[in-house]
């Protein structure tokens, strides 16, 4: 038995048998998760306390290739050994969902800072796309990314985003039922060509 | 000559020779041995400093800039 598809929100009968998955967005403070989490879910987001924190994160629906996907906003954080409140909720949230798909969010105009929590991500197992975000505030200022390299170096998917202007945002959606896993020892190996 | 982050005027710039605190901590601000960093702004009263690692800046406590150790070119 399926969902017919004729109701979106009925259909309570075979609601335990759809596809369900959990994207996460992890990533620096201030790269525009929260942007990029209202794009996705459009305006049916809804605010939860994360219990013996004073921390919030956001939680919502999306729905990519029948996959019934709840995403939620990760506090902002720069590495997984959490130093503050606000990357223990990081941690401990990606530490409860060891099955999500996590969509790791770049400022493009700051590359390189966020590459460590992505590169811890990575290393713990998790199935990894990555968002290249602000990537209009980067033309902007003349900051160029090569996409494509981005990719082969981590062997992940990655998407070019601009949260505010909405661009990729489809594509990023389209892209997380294809997120993987890699090696972080590959990917050193390919970062430094074998030396 | 070697100074402490915590100790650099301000508009110096440096190069990170050493990291004393959790290198893995400040390595995920984009600090490393080896990088380049300048002096922006210094906040009075033990306040916080903030520096440029490429364009892009971090601030972080005086404590904490005290255990990085800098080759600060002369001006």
């Amino acid at each position: 038995m399926s969902c017919c598809g004729c109701c979106n929100n009925g259909c309570t009968a075979v609601r335990d048998i759809e596809k369900t998955g959990t994207i996460l967005l992890v990533g620096n403070p201030n790269v525009g998760k929260s942007a990029l989490f209202n794009r996705l879910t459009g305006a049916d987001a809804t605010v939860s306390n994360y219990p013996g924190t004073t921390v919030d994160y956001t939680e919502g629906k999306i729905l990519i290739k029948n996959i019934h996907y709840t995403v939620i906003d990760v506090p902002g954080a720069y590495s997984l050994e959490a130093r503050d409140r606000a990357e223990e909720v990081a941690v401990n949230m990606l530490g409860e969902h060891r099955d999500a798909t996590v969509v790791i969010v770049l400022d493009a105009t700051r590359l390189e800072r966020g590459l460590y929590i992505a590169l811890e991500t990575i290393e713990r197992g998790y199935r990894v796309v990555v968002a290249l975000n602000m990537m209009d505030m980067a033309r902007d200022r003349g900051i160029s990314t090569d996409q494509k390299k981005i990719s082969d170096l981590l062997g992940v998917p990655v998407v070019q985003t601009s949260a505010t202007g909405g661009e990729g945002i489809k594509q990023l959606a389209d892209m997380v039922t294809q997120a993987r896993s890699s090696d972080v020892n590959e990917i050193l190996a390919r970062a430094t060509g074998g030396r | 000559m070697p100074k402490r982050l915590s100790e650099m005027e301000f508009g110096t710039t440096g190069t990170v020779m050493e990291i004393r605190a959790s290198s893995r901590q400040i390595n995920a601000l984009g600090i490393r041995v080896g990088k380049e960093l300048r002096m922006i702004t210094k906040q009075p009263i033990r306040g916080p400093v903030v520096v440029t690692v490429r364009e892009v800046g971090v601030a972080m406590g005086l404590e904490l800039a005290s255990e990085i150790i800098m080759d600060v070119r002369s001006e």
